[in-house]
């Protein structure tokens, strides 16, 4: 596929994941057979939007997140049964339609910014996809579109930790990925960094709209970002909620503060509580 | 004072470092000036010094002259160089294989390790057995001496890169052989560097035992001859010159390895 018809196709943000009845064990440490994470796990993702997997930690929303990833780190063949196709094409291992960002920013510390933003481009992979002059192009806009471009030749160690997620951030967006899978990036940032980084996150997707999922145990964040709230048990989970935000982003703090929105949070709080409860989650208003 | 987290202002640690060698070159030559030990067992530092210069420039009565030791020193130079190039083009991509691929690791550990804590200095026969008295026997025991030192240092320094780095880059679509060339090998090289300058610092402390066999020239033939004369002096000029080059090497590795990874010291 050309640059340019991809381009077109990201701009639309045409995507479908279908997960179907998908169930995760792992082997015990013990070796005494298996324990349990997802126990059927039926969702289906169709639109651009910003899907919320919400659910208390532990509960195994990152094995569901890789799964869509098609990466399995640990070597365990994910998942044990059940299908997950993308496009209708069932995804049984790593592709280039989604992207990965994670809470440890994982940036090359012996790399500027620019040079980070642009690691990618040195795998095969994207060399094939992207000519360079369209990746520089890319890079610097991305730059950008992230507040950095007068930071681009500085070292990760020269920059806070908002700013490190922001470089991660621009490196996945600058695949210009149909799906980009997000696993609590701003888990361990302060509250005034997620803050701006919730935000930043919102504009860029109004630009480039693609299909978020946002892994995270966080109510506020969940409600603050979502167009839709899948909300999990705790292991082995299940899906005991799931709905839609109609309230237009960016999402005032009165909003937040609405009858509206507090029955949503007592609403989640309650499905968890009544599936039973190993795991925490937060709310941070 | 039993504080090792209190640290010494530069000018005081310079001074004691200084006292403590110029305290021990007293008592040496206290003990050999005031005869106490005889010159044949501990020549005065004085004696040292001039073997120092007599070896540095030995005229000739035809009006020319040679330095046997920069001669000695060029020769064991060569043998350290030419074998620590072949530690580092051999061990290091050992090492990282090792590293970086848990089948390869069990596959060459247990060919490796044992000869951390091996006799190195008797397998030195068997070279001479392989590949006679000549130069092939003397660079190929520096280099078995620094590589099993080497490989397990590079295989712990990539191993030492923490998985995140790795999974990221498989993330954003590196095959798993882009991810270690270009997410692990990159933070693993300063580690890998302190292995090289090891190696280099091994490789010293054996020139004299490889040039001991059919030394023509280098250190440790100077030293072996030295002793054979009963020249105590020239065999302490020796030891001493062989001491100062591994500590211009080192000081010199560690001062490009800190320029090449200035990024390190911010981790």
């Amino acid at each position: 596929m050309s640059d340019a018809t991809s381009d077109a196709a990201s701009e639309r943000g045409d995507v479908s994941v279908d997960l179907k009845a998908i169930v995760q064990e792992y082997p015990k440490a013990d070796g005494t057979g298996v324990n349990r994470i997802l126990d059927g796990v039926d969702l289906a993702l169709t639109r651009p939007e910003i899907v919320m997997l919400l659910g208390p930690s532990g509960c195994g929303k990152s094995t569901l997140l890789r799964m869509m990833g098609g990466v399995r780190p640990h070597g365990v063949a994910t998942p044990t049964s059940g299908t997950i196709t993308i496009d209708g094409v069932p995804c049984t291992g790593a592709h280039d339609d989604a992207v990965m960002v994670f809470q440890r920013y994982a940036n090359r510390p012996d790399l500027s910014t620019r040079e980070n933003v642009a690691f990618p481009f040195r795998f095969g992979l994207w060399k094939r996809k992207v000519d360079p002059s369209t990746a520089a192009k890319r890079v610097e806009d991305m730059l950008a579109a992230v507040g950095l471009q007068d930071k681009a030749k500085l070292k990760p160690h020269q920059l806070s930790g908002g700013q490190n997620q922001r470089v991660a951030l621009a490196r996945a967006l600058v695949l210009r990925p149909r799906i980009l899978l997000m696993d609590e990036p701003f888990g361990a940032l302060d509250a005034q960094t997620r803050d701006e980084m919730q935000t930043l996150l919102v504009r860029l997707h109004e630009e480039h709209p693609c299909l978020v999922v946002f892994v995270t145990h966080d109510v506020t964040e969940a409600l603050r970002l979502g167009d839709r709230v899948v909300v999990l048990s705790a292991g082995p989970a299940r899906i005991v909620d799931d709905f839609a935000i109609e309230e237009p982003r960016p999402r005032s703090t009165a909003w937040q503060r609405s009858t509206g929105a507090t029955r949503l949070e007592e609403r989640i709080l309650n499905h968890l509580h009544a599936a039973g409860g190993r795991g925490q989650v937060r709310v941070s208003v | 004072m039993l504080n090792p987290y209190q640290g010494l202002p530069a000018g005081r640690r310079r001074l004691l470092g200084v006292a403590a060698v110029a305290a021990v070159l007293l008592l040496w030559a206290a003990l050999s000036g005031s005869g106490a030990v005889t010159p044949n067992k501990l020549p005065p530092p004085w004696d040292v010094a001039h073997a120092l210069v007599e070896l540095s420039w030995r005229s000739d009565p035809a009006g020319g002259g040679s330095s046997p030791l920069l001669l000695a020193t060029l020769a064991s130079l060569r043998r350290v160089a030419l074998a620590g190039l072949l530690v580092i083009a051999l061990g290091v991509p050992v090492g990282i294989a090792m590293g970086a691929s848990p089948p390869v690791d069990a596959a060459l550990s247990p060919l490796v390790d044992p000869f951390r804590s091996a006799p190195i200095v008797a397998v030195q026969p068997i070279l001479v057995m392989w590949l006679g008295i000549d130069e092939a026997m003397k660079i190929a025991f520096l280099f078995l001496g620094a590589v099993v030192y080497l490989v397990p240092m590079v295989r712990d320094a990539i191993r030492a890169v923490p998985s995140s780095y790795y999974v990221s880059a498989i993330d954003i679509g590196a095959t798993p052989f882009e991810a270690v060339r270009h997410a692990l090998v990159p933070m693993a090289l300063p580690r890998i560097a302190d292995a090289i300058i090891v190696s280099v610092s091994v490789m010293w402390t054996y020139i004299t035992v490889a040039e001991y066999i059919n030394a023509d020239t280098g250190l440790g033939q100077l030293i072996q001859n030295a002793k054979r004369f009963s020249a105590m002096n020239q065999v302490f000029a020796g030891i001493i010159v062989i001491i100062a080059l591994a500590l211009v090497t080192y000081f010199t590795l560690v001062a490009i390895r800190n320029r090449l990874f200035s990024w390190e010291a911010t981790q």
